[in-house]
């Protein structure tokens, strides 16, 4: 395969996944650009992972009974998923994002987690079907306040926030787009949408699962106007009304954007601060309408289109904390079975600044460069550097031996290029890389005792250049372009 | 909050439901993820807690009387003598030291009868005497220890002491083979009964292990298991089995003939009671629950059975972290 559509195919894994070892590119490769994303597009017709080990050697996952047993649990299963079904896991880990929810105020993790599988099962399907879901979903009546939002004593918080937050945004190209009058409606229609049990004590025997149920005696039947239309609308019919606006389709198009594209202005500039790419948006904002809300739809035509496939694309994306993590632990082979020590690691992401289920606020965490700073982007090189400069870890090994077999006479030069290739075909910037050949070269210099002349006429010691190696691994992970997708 | 006074019967009228011991606690009177529970040559009850990574000190063997008055707790987690990080199982030998198994550091630890630590045994590897995750244990009438090997995916007989007897097994789905076995058990007459996992049966062995009999499908119905782990074989030598992903006991003639079911039935304990009574806002929410109470009696992936001189039956009620006791009929 042309190096062009090498290239481009690794660029679709990080950003519909969470990079692809050298195996699987080799893998996507053959199958074609068009056919790649079909199968991305249909996690479901992927193996699933075995369900019954998890559940044997981690045996409080099924009823996670704190938070950092659930955060482990999510991680686990991202990195299991990673490369068997990788866009249901990013598509899960972009609606957590939107519709963020926390475990700070839930305080139940089995149904906290039960909301990250909604995201898995239904992420991909269409929105409109996605929000009813998400208005029945326990965590989010709980996270939200539903529970106490009653027909003689409303509670807004949900209704507004579905408006802002979830589905319309404040406004767009100048304007508002509802009303208080329109938060307050789509609260009343809302009423009596709750859950049978908010105990969220630790009982004797353990937390039991809460449940969505509607109290028809709790719900406001009088009349309601919303977004100019008039009627006695349950929370059905307001989520029907919500889809169908354009100030919906742009909001969506702009999140899905900013999460697989390119980093957009944070969502409250939204209302006043136009998209980056108009077009782009646009386009999206089309495919919206003619597919009937329908996710999968919509990514299918960003994925193939010029705007995402554009060498402007690439490397410009600010990984998340969930990507960096995940992503290194696919890389290295790491946890394919269950065994102990995922916890340790899935604290790199809350080191890096992404607390997973439990983001700062419904608003989500704020990304792009907002998720650097000089303490995370420490966290973030560290973790890397600790995980890919382990040679016990067998993708590192695997990477390490595919180096050796390709390349007999390893010179600065093709260690760098070979670890690139091998690491997910990172393309760093021509400054970087004789940076990158400079540090290797003196590492070469201080353990042989020089190399001179061309590079590769010197035969090195096998533990020297395993070294050189894995330094160079290190320090890829150390750059712009690792730790941007 | 229901306490479950009544006394309800199993499927088939063989069982009737007799108490409940059991609190989600780290520590003191309580349980964490029960993975093992047997009687000891002391007559009180040992109940093996696996606990939460993120919690180790809820990893112990606890010590209670059969109607539930606690009595202490040994073991903790660790990678140190006398500390487990994955237990997995719990038997006593002929000469009443407890063996404790732990698939994380593939090693069976000995407590002598103080409960004391007294040494142990086991490294990973695929050899003779050497173990990858060790599951189920049990004695036989000689003295013998058989370990359930479970990613060697065979068993093993070894003496005390943890010196090579013999072992049979390998993976596959053929008569004597395994894929992941989990439980074993023996009976009066030295036949061994694993817990076949990831086939969904149960095989049976004579005390040289040749293969006997097996029984059981992939299933929900009577005779089909969800993933099989405890097992037990009382004096009349019928077979008792937690069908793990299907929540529910279910109880085998010598034969492998199904004869009755056991789903759960399991009232407040004593332990509960006592928590509640000092957490009277959880027990009113509790009551305000009622749609609710169905599950809270119910078997939630129950992990191991055994069977005491007097007909009764206990069982390890892993995620609600308690033991439900049957009496036979």
């Amino acid at each position: 395969m042309p190096e062009a559509d090498r290239s481009l195919m690794a660029h679709l894994l990080r950003r519909a996944g969470f990079g692809a070892t050298f195996q699987e590119l080799d893998r996507y490769c053959q199958l074609g650009y068009g056919a790649a994303v079909e199968e991305l597009l249909h996690p479901e017709q992927q193996p699933a992972i075995e369900e019954d080990v998890l559940e044997r050697y981690y045996i409080d996952w099924k009823e996670s009974r704190n938070i950092e047993g659930a955060l482990t649990e999510s991680v686990y299963r991202m990195n299991a998923y990673a490369g068997l079904r990788p866009l249901q896991e990013k598509i899960a880990l972009f609606w957590h994002g939107v519709f963020a929810t926390g475990l700070a105020k839930v305080l139940h993790e089995k149904t906290m987690l039960n909301q990250i599988d909604l995201f898995r099962e239904s992420g991909l399907g269409n929105f409109r079907d996605l929000l009813l879901q998400l208005a029945k979903d326990p965590a989010m009546i709980f996270w939200l306040d539903n529970n106490f939002n009653h027909k003689d004593a409303p509670n807004e918080n949900w209704g507004r926030e579905l408006l802002e937050l979830f589905s319309l945004g404040v406004g767009m190209d100048g304007h508002e787009n509802y009303t208080e009058d329109d938060v307050k409606n789509a609260a009343r229609a809302f009423t009596g949408w709750t859950i049978d049990d908010d105990n969220v004590a630790s009982l004797p025997f353990g937390k039991l699962p809460w449940r969505f149920c509607y109290l028809p005696e709790d719900h406001d039947e009088g009349e309601k106007t919303f977004m100019g239309h008039t009627g006695n609308f349950n929370g059905e019919d307001i989520i029907d009304i919500i889809a169908q606006q354009p100030a919906t389709a742009r909001f969506i198009s702009r999140h899905l954007y900013n999460f697989f594209v390119a980093d957009e202005p944070q969502v409250p500039a939204w209302q006043h601060t136009p998209p980056g790419d108009p077009e782009a948006i646009r386009i999206l904002e089309e495919e919206y309408f003619r597919s009937n809300y329908n996710i999968r739809s919509m990514l299918k035509v960003l994925f193939n289109s010029d705007f995402f496939k554009s060498d402007q694309a690439r490397f410009a994306k600010v990984k998340s904390p969930a990507e960096v993590v995940v992503g290194t632990l696919h890389l290295l082979g790491d946890f394919t079975f269950p065994k102990r020590g995922i916890f340790d690691v899935a604290l790199g992401c809350r080191y890096m600044g992404q607390d997973l289920l439990n983001p700062p606020s419904v608003e989500g965490w704020h990304t792009g460069e907002e998720w650097i700073d000089s303490g995370s982007l420490v966290e973030r090189v560290n973790f890397v550097a600790d995980q890919v400069g382990d040679i016990r870890q067998p993708g590192v090994r695997e990477i390490v031996d595919a180096l050796f077999d390709r390349t007999s006479e390893l010179d600065p030069e093709s260690i760098i290029d070979g670890c690139l290739e091998l690491m997910g075909h990172v393309q760093l910037h021509e400054k970087n890389k004789n940076h990158l050949a400079g540090q290797i070269r003196s590492m070469l210099d201080r353990r042989s005792g020089s190399v001179s002349g061309s590079p590769g006429e010197h035969r090195l010691a096998e533990d020297t250049v395993l070294h050189c190696v894995l330094h160079c691994m290190k320090m890829i992970g150390s750059t712009r372009e690792y730790q941007f997708a | 909050m229901t306490t479950a006074t009544e006394h309800p019967i199993s499927q088939q009228g063989l069982y009737q439901y007799h108490d409940v011991i059991g609190l989600l606690s780290p520590a003191g009177p309580g349980f964490s993820g029960p993975v093992a529970v047997t009687t000891g040559p002391d007559g009180m009850l040992y109940v093996a807690s696996r606990a939460n990574p993120n919690q180790p000190d809820g990893v112990r063997v606890s010590r209670c009387t059969k109607d539930g008055e606690f009595l202490g707790q040994f073991g903790s987690w660790g990678e140190g003598p006398g500390e487990f990080i994955w237990v997995t199982s719990l038997a006593f030998s002929p000469q009443g030291e407890a063996y404790v198994a732990d698939e994380h550091s593939h090693r069976i630890s000995i407590f002598d009868a103080e409960r004391n630590f007294s040494r142990s045994f086991g490294e990973q590897g695929s050899g003779p005497g050497k173990l990858d995750r060790p599951s189920g244990l049990a004695f036989g009438p000689s003295g013998n220890l058989h370990v359930v090997d479970t990613m060697n995916h065979r068993v093993q007989v070894l003496t005390a002491s943890g010196g090579f007897i013999a072992q049979w097994g390998g993976l596959g789905d053929h008569e004597g083979q395994f894929h992941m076995p989990w439980g074993v058990a023996i009976d009066q007459t030295g036949d061994v009964y694993v817990t076949d996992w990831r086939n969904d049966r149960v095989q049976r062995f004579d005390s040289e292990g040749r293969f006997l009999m097996a029984f059981g499908t992939s299933g929900d119905g009577e005779g089909q298991f969800n993933r099989p782990n405890g097992i037990a074989v009382d004096s009349d030598g019928d077979i008792y089995v937690c069908d793990w992903m299907n929540d529910r006991v279910q109880v085998f003639d010598q034969a492998g003939g199904f004869k009755d079911l056991l789903i759960g039935h399991s009232g407040m304990s004593k332990w509960g009671r006592t928590f509640l009574n000092a957490s009277p806002d959880i027990e009113r929410k509790l009551e305000l629950a009622v749609q609710n109470i169905e599950p809270k009696r119910r078997f939630y992936r129950p992990v191991s059975v055994h069977v005491d001189d007097e007909g009764m039956v206990y069982v390890a009620d892993c995620y609600r972290h308690r033991v439900q006791i049957y009496q036979k009929l």
